[in-house]
């Protein structure tokens, strides 16, 4: 059966524990499902995921500044697609990130992981989820992406 | 003919000697005063001691000028034919002697001064490492921190920021006082749009020292032993929770318009969730250092790989410490948009003084606790 998503709700602690990282599908229809991807195929896969998910936040595995991401967004009532970059990946994922609309800031000295898309764009890092959040921007920016629903 | 370290005052051309009462401390540089005698010099007589081997001292200098030299006697001069000039003498040697009592002890006020000065900035410096040793817990002396390479940027950069906050909390009091007279005499709304900004400014100022002091050692931040210990006891992430200042700017800054309670119930929700993903995150920290740490063999415990990874995870925390510090500082502009000047001039002098009250609370409690139960 369909649940309906309420506003804004806190989803249960039961996806959280440091070993198990699948996200609970909450049944939204255009995200792949929040589940956590490892990509066997490079090509241009990082592009991809980004142009399908309406929100995907890609960081370093094991980063807890990622897990505050999540965190919040989740908070939201938005189920977000989390990509692990591996250490050895790092640069190749950049440099992909990087030829996306409004990627190409990803790369630079200032942006570091994690970063976040939303609707296929660039949206920033930490800091910048967390200033639109609090100014009240962040939650009609993930509506319009379709990534929260009333 | 005159040696350095005596000198005989000869009246005429006999040196006489008579007994001359003790000035002072024989001085061993002695200059001629002038006589122009070449044989002249004075002769004083200190303690018994010194005058002997004055004495001694001078007679092998002496040649043949007097006839009669005894060794080490002090008596009466009879011995030394007596010149008519001898009550000028008595007035040149008065002078004389006044002359060079005053110079030695111009010499020994000199010195005096001299120790006293060394001694007031060795206490000086020895009160400053005090200082330094009370806040931190170690105590090294001052020129020891820059050889001592790393860990002495890690003692100095503490160092410096706690003289830095020092100084920011005397420029924080300054602020509230300015706010509280501000609100008080009813300055215009330009005039506290000013202020306004300056006290959210000097906050930022704060954030900015902490960001500095997170690289040089943030377990000393994240402790908040640089703050009161009233404070410390609210402390969330290395300062105050964001939450905690809407809670007490919420009963000053009332009346509020139907739209500003909507925005700032928004706020205060958003918040709440900033505060708990970092909360969480911080957890997950915590989580994954103590796994980081406990795993491997049983061996020694420094040079393990999983050292490098506890390592790593713990340059984590820096950046804890500038989001929190980030949480706190966008939440104050947004409550100052939302805000009128006035309202926000109310909720910046509450806030400042709400610290100032937790401040004077830690101290009442340190002197309420010595006393005897």
């Amino acid at each position: 059966m369909q649940e309906a998503i309420p506003f804004r709700t806190y989803i249960p602690a039961t996806a959280t524990s440091g070993g198990n990282r699948k996200f609970p599908p909450i049944g939204s229809a255009t995200t792949i499902g929040g589940n956590v991807l490892v990509p066997a195929n490079r090509e241009n896969y990082v592009q991809k995921l980004v142009l399908e998910n309406s929100v995907i936040v890609f960081g370093k595995r094991g980063c807890c500044m990622c897990h505050v991401v999540k965190r919040l967004l989740l908070g939201l009532g938005v189920n977000p697609t989390v990509f692990e970059v591996d250490e050895k990946e790092e640069a190749a994922v950049i440099n992909e990130l990087s030829n996306i609309n409004g990627g190409k800031d990803v790369g630079e000295v200032g942006v570091q992981f994690p970063v976040v898309f939303v609707g296929g764009k660039l949206f920033g890092g930490l800091e910048r989820v967390m200033a639109t959040h609090i100014s009240g921007e962040l939650v009609p920016i993930l509506k319009d992406a379709g990534a929260l629903w009333l | 003919m005159n040696s350095s370290s005596t000198q005989f005052v000869a009246s005429g051309r006999m040196g006489m000697y008579e007994p001359i009462h003790q000035i002072g401390m024989w001085g061993e540089n002695f200059k001629s005063n002038g006589i122009s005698n070449a044989s002249a010099s004075i002769f004083i007589a200190g303690n018994l001691n010194s005058s002997q081997s004055i004495l001694m001292a001078a007679d092998t200098k002496l040649d043949n000028q007097s006839e009669d030299t005894s060794q080490g006697t002090l008596g009466p001069s009879s011995k030394y034919d007596l010149e008519a000039s001898k009550p000028m003498d008595k007035v040149q040697r008065r002078l004389a002697q006044n002359r060079e009592a005053a110079r030695k002890s111009r010499l020994r006020k000199k010195a005096y001064v001299k120790q006293l000065e060394s001694s007031c900035l060795k206490l000086i410096q020895l009160e400053q490492e005090l200082e330094r040793a009370r806040h931190q817990g170690l105590y090294i002396g001052g020129a020891e921190t820059s050889q001592m390479g790393f860990a002495g940027q890690i003692i100095s950069g503490i160092a410096t920021f706690e003289m830095e906050y020092g100084r920011w909390l005397e420029e924080q009091n300054k602020h509230i006082r300015n706010l509280r007279n501000a609100i008080n005499t009813h300055l215009s709304d330009i005039e506290l749009g000013v202020l306004v900004e300056n006290g959210i400014n000097h906050y930022s100022e704060l954030f900015r020292m902490k960001a500095i002091a997170a690289k040089a050692d943030v377990f000393y931040l994240m402790s908040g032993m640089w703050k009161s210990s009233a404070e410390r006891f609210f402390l969330w992430i290395g300062g105050f929770r964001p939450s905690e200042l809407l809670q007490v700017l919420k009963p000053q800054i009332e009346p509020l318009t139907d739209q500003q309670l909507l925005d700032v119930c928004n706020l205060k929700q958003s918040c709440q969730q900033a505060e708990d993903a970092l909360s969480q995150g911080m957890e997950k920290l915590q989580q994954t250092l103590a796994e980081t740490v406990a795993a491997g063999r049983l061996c020694e415990a420094s040079h393990m790989p999983q050292m490098d990874t506890a390592m790593e995870k713990l340059e984590g925390l820096v950046r804890f410490v500038q989001q929190a510090d980030h949480l706190r500082q966008i939440t104050l502009q947004q409550m100052s948009l939302i805000l009128t000047i006035r309202q926000a001039a109310r909720g910046l002098l509450a806030l400042g003084e709400y610290f100032e009250r937790l401040r004077a609370l830690s101290s009442l409690w340190v002197t309420s606790s010595r006393e005897p139960a």
